[in-house]
């Protein structure tokens, strides 16, 4: 599924103060805007449609093995919170306090787009598509767009 | 002479002789010359030490700042005030070897019936007075009140040749009684022909004082002869009553003269006189309408008038100085040590122990045990003898202060630093005994303490300031200083708090600062935030070129390296508590930001704001 070609992170990924939470208030706001980019800019080069934090605690985008540094849960969910209320980010089931959580790194709107020109491209507009073949034909995987996670997505828009 | 330019140190005090020791402040102090108040001299501190009288000007410190040496001080009177008078302390100068003779003839004619505000010198004297040389003098003569012993000066228009029973002349400044017109006509010729004849021909003409020539306007000193009518365009009027500035007597408002003294009651400028409190900033008295000129030869006396109290501690330690005559041992040897009964070299300095014959005898432990005893023999002595009585402690203040020293250096090795500071504290405290009376007296006490702290913190031989980094946290500063102080007259913290609050309030080089976790510090006023935060971003840009001590896994090139509030205390020179202060302070600004880490807190410069990022991507 993931692709073979290794995350690059950011330059401040290896900036250790990044992972200490800022008390002041400009700093703090900043550094939210920084680890929501970087999640979702992670989350999209793995495919990734759902972040458990658990796990994520331990993998690379928030544990900096080569610094020793690592985000702690008190704030990943602080940062998870400020994307939620961003829309980029959705608390899996109805509870603001799961362990899992939907990463929009494409919204609804642009999913949208990504279909219709897909489906405008390969002519098959006016064509019954299941969602079967929607997520898991080859035509749509050698594109990459969506796998089976999207496609919960795209049967919960309805 | 009598008057000299003095030097201020950075707090706006009077900087000190060698050996001079301070015995009295008092504020709301105003200079007369003669009868005349100095204009810009009406409001400030007076200082007196046991060398001089200074006097500081509140307004303008530097510029209008005196002193007057005690041993130029002839004689000094005092006088208590009466009515609306201020209490006044007048200090004669010596007479100068050229105007000896004249200043004799006039004081031989005004002594028997002197009072304590006599001026025996006539203004005509005092050359120096007169804007140009070829003005006639500002004053000839003075009678003396048969009354009240008030000499009054001899009216502008009186003319000896042309007095007749006729001439109005004015009554008595202060009791407000008509003299008889002998009485006036006797002194205004005497004053004449004791004018010596090597004065200017100006003054030998008839005496017809400035005052009275209409076509110079001297709105002040118009109005001699009349009660004093400083301010006629302040006057309220619509007062049912209003009180004779002479007497007090409440006179109907439409009474052109006094009902009492029969004094003019034109000006009607101080209806509250009876009302007002004892603090008197200004004085109703004629104003001089230029300032004297400092180094001139004269034989004016010099008046200082206290508005707001403290003429009688002042007097007497005026008394004391001047019987003292501290000024004659500046440059004198010590005093020679006291002799023992024994004939053993009895001496408190631990340097200069030489063992004497008697002491060679022993040797060893015995020796050693010996010389100790002979030492504390030696400085019981000397405290004893020190405080037999406050005329041998003064005597024998420099060994006192020298063994004091030497205690301090005995103490541990800590305390070196501050041995050199007890002798210059000694002289240098202000006391509370220092202060006069007077409601404000303990505004006056804070006010003195904080330029004393500011002259602390200010020198550059003790360098308080400097060694701390330029910031020390008022609590250190309160130990250290109350350290300096050699144990006596400590500074209570209440009063060091108010002291330092003062620093703004009298623009002193030093600022009291508080952080936002309360700790409140002591640095110069020059010292900003901004100034900090420059000093802290420069030293973070440095350590991006200085690899780190051990490996790290960041790009240190880039980045540079967190550092600890150890780090920079240690960088800085201030204490632990101050650099967390100013580090905080600048994370605060968004200039650094921090990282928890096993490792402890550290302040790094912020990477993490966006303008940052785009100023580093230009320049990386």
């Amino acid at each position: 599924m993931s692709t073979t070609q290794p995350f690059t992170f950011p330059k401040y990924y290896s900036y250790p103060p990044f992972f200490t939470r800022q008390p002041t208030l400009t700093s703090y706001h900043a550094q939210l805007q920084k680890w929501s980019s970087l999640i979702l800019s992670y989350c999209r080069h793995h495919r990734l449609f759902k972040l458990s934090i658990i796990d994520a605690l331990d993998s690379n985008l928030f544990n900096n093995k080569t610094l020793g540094r690592r985000l702690r849960e008190v704030n990943v969910r602080e940062v998870l919170e400020y994307m939620r209320k961003e829309g980029r980010v959705e608390w899996v089931g109805k509870g603001t306090e799961g362990n899992e959580v939907w990463v929009w790194w494409r919204n609804p709107e642009e999913w949208a787009t990504a279909v219709y020109e897909w489906v405008d491209e390969t002519a098959q507009k006016n064509t019954v598509l299941t969602l079967y073949e929607l997520t898991e034909s080859e035509a749509t995987l050698s594109q990459g767009m969506i796998d089976r996670c999207g496609g919960v997505q795209i049967a919960d828009w309805g | 002479m009598f008057l000299q330019n003095i030097d201020l140190t950075t707090a706006l005090r009077p900087a000190y002789l060698p050996d001079e020791v301070l015995l009295f402040v008092q504020d709301n102090v105003g200079l007369y010359e003669g009868k005349f108040k100095i204009p810009d001299h009406q409001n400030g501190h007076v200082y007196l030490t046991s060398h001089r009288i200074c006097y500081v000007d509140n307004e303008n410190p530097r510029k209008h700042s005196v002193a007057i040496d005690l041993k130029d001080v002839d004689r000094y009177e005092f006088y208590a005030g009466l009515f609306k008078s201020s209490a006044k302390i007048t200090l004669f100068p010596k007479p100068s070897k050229r105007s000896s003779l004249q200043s004799r003839a006039v004081s031989d004619l005004n002594t028997p019936s002197r009072s304590a505000t006599s001026t025996p010198l006539s203004r005509a004297e005092s050359p120096f007075h007169l804007p140009t040389p070829e003005l006639p003098p500002t004053s000839s003569a003075t009678w003396i009140c048969t009354i009240c012993s008030h000499s009054n000066p001899v009216p502008s228009n009186f003319d000896p040749k042309t007095a007749s029973d006729r001439t109005p002349i004015p009554p008595c400044l202060l009791c407000g009684i008509k003299p008889a017109l002998a009485h006036v006509l006797k002194a205004s010729i005497l004053s004449t022909t004791n004018r010596p004849s090597s004065h200017s021909p100006a003054a030998l003409r008839t005496p017809v004082p400035i005052r009275g020539r209409p076509e110079i306007p001297r709105p002040q000193s118009e109005a001699w002869g009349e009660p004093p009518s400083q301010n006629a365009s302040q006057a309220t009027t619509g007062e049912a009553t209003f009180p004779c500035p002479r007497c007090t007597f409440l006179n109907h408002p439409s009474l052109p003269s006094c009902e009492i003294c029969g004094a003019s009651l034109v000006s009607q400028d101080l209806p509250t006189g009876l009302n007002r409190p004892s603090l008197r900033p200004e004085s109703p008295g004629p104003t001089l309408n230029h300032l004297p000129h400092l180094e001139t030869q004269t034989n004016e006396s010099i008046k200082l008038s206290f508005r707001g109290g403290g003429e009688k501690i002042m007097y007497e330690r005026l008394k004391g100085s001047m019987t003292q005559r501290k000024w004659l041992l500046q440059g004198a040897p010590p005093v020679p040590k006291l002799s023992r009964p024994n004939n053993e070299s009895g001496s408190s300095m631990p340097t200069s122990s030489s063992p004497s014959g008697e002491r060679v005898k022993a040797m060893g432990i015995a020796g050693l045990e010996q010389r100790r005893r002979d030492v504390q023999k030696n400085n019981e002595l000397v405290i004893g003898g020190a405080f037999e009585d406050l005329e041998a402690l003064m005597a024998s203040a420099k060994e006192i202060v020298a063994l004091a020293e030497s205690f301090s250096q005995n103490g541990g090795p800590g305390s070196i630093s501050d041995s050199n500071t007890v002798a210059d504290a000694l002289g240098l405290v202000t006391t509370k005994d220092m202060l006069g009376g007077g409601s404000n007296s303990e505004t006056l006490y804070i006010s003195e303490l904080s330029r004393n702290l500011a002259e602390f913190l200010t020198d550059d031989a003790r360098g308080v300031l400097r060694k701390a980094g330029g910031i020390v946290s008022l609590v250190d500063l309160w130990a250290m200083f109350n350290r300096a102080r050699g144990g006596v007259e400590l500074v209570s913290p209440l009063d060091f708090e108010k002291a330092a609050r003062l620093w703004g309030k009298l623009r002193l080089p030093v600022r009291l600062r508080q952080f936002k976790s309360g700790v409140l510090v002591v640095q110069g006023s020059d010292r900003t935030d901004e100034k900090t935060i420059k000093t802290l971003l420069a030293w973070l840009q440095d350590l991006h070129s200085f690899p780190p001590d051990k490996e790290v896994a960041w790009d240190w090139q880039f980045f540079g390296r967190g550092v600890t509030a150890q780090d920079a205390a240690e960088r800085f020179g201030w204490s632990i508590g101050v650099a967390e202060e100013e580090l905080e302070m600048a994370e605060e600004k968004g200039a650094l930001c921090r990282e928890e880490s096993i490792e402890g807190l550290k302040f790094w410069e912020n990477w993490i704001i966006e303008d940052r990022w785009a100023q580093a991507s230009l320049t990386v």
